[in-house]
């Protein structure tokens, strides 16, 4: 049977080491729907994409299958973008992410683990576009 | 671009259904149960199916740029996520001009339930141009 502190200390292996690059086009019908999806008519939109859409083009906060042997749900902690260029329809953006952090904390209902992402979007002109850390938890 | 501290941003108010969480989730690529399924939430002891987080980060994003325009841009926006907030209740985001240095401007911005409890809060910066 596995345990706690083993599904921890494999996750904190982890730390730092770039998961598999993942590129994907950011599509005018995808930004549309997104757009439509969080309810918003800023025609900005159409050429460009809305500040959280980068979530959407690749995964970011991955659901990892081996911490699910940690407590019963998931549950997002926050998100932090950091924007370096516009990202525009079009444009072919290739996602890195990483564990950057994993921690437990004592909660209000019990112990809960934080696993911290972190992804890097560069565009087809190598420009770094932005940069997301996202914590997620499992309680 | 004429901006003071202690300037607040108009109020968005959202209406968020069970079929915009689909609608999200579809649009994302979160298929997480607690986002659609009431059976499923109950059973991992929430009240039933719940916001994404990223979707109030989203409500916040907008109320930003609606209120930036073209006037600046966003420079970065986090978010954290204090409390579960569910379908068929208004959600209020809101936000404020914390600091004003040079190019930059600071805000803080945060989502309400009904109650007035801010169930997602955060911050954001803007650079302005030279």
């Amino acid at each position: 049977m596995t345990t706690t502190a083993s599904v921890i200390d494999r996750l904190k292996s982890r730390i730092g080491v770039d998961g598999p690059a993942v590129m994907a086009t950011v599509e005018a019908g995808h930004v549309r729907r997104f757009a439509e999806a969080i309810g918003d008519p800023n025609p900005r939109w159409v050429k460009e994409a809305p500040p959280t859409f980068l979530v959407a083009l690749a995964p970011v906060s991955l659901h990892l299958a081996e911490a699910e042997e940690y407590g019963k749900g998931w549950l997002n902690g926050g998100n932090r973008f950091e924007y370096f260029a516009p990202v525009k329809i079009g444009d072919q953006i290739t996602a890195t992410g990483r564990i950057a952090d994993v921690y437990e904390k004592s909660g209000s209902t019990g112990t809960l683990l934080f696993i911290v992402f972190e992804t890097d979007y560069v565009n087809q002109r190598g420009d770094l576009v932005a940069r997301l850390r996202g914590t997620t938890i499992r309680r | 671009m004429n901006v003071k501290v202690g300037e607040e941003l108009p109020d968005l108010v959202k209406h968020p259904t069970t079929r915009q969480l689909v609608q999200y989730a579809g649009a994302q690529g979160d298929f997480y149960e607690i986002h659609y399924d009431q059976e499923y939430a109950h059973s991992v002891a929430l009240p039933g199916v719940i916001l994404h987080g990223l979707l109030k980060a989203a409500f916040l994003g907008q109320l930003v740029t609606d209120w930036l325009g073209d006037r600046g841009t966003l420079k970065t926006f986090e978010v954290s996520y204090r409390g579960v907030d569910v379908p068929a209740h208004p959600y209020r985001c809101r936000g404020r001009v914390t600091r004003v240095a040079g190019n930059e401007v600071e805000l803080e911005v945060w989502g309400e339930d009904e109650t007035g409890k801010r169930t997602t809060v955060g911050t954001a910066t803007v650079g302005l141009p030279d």
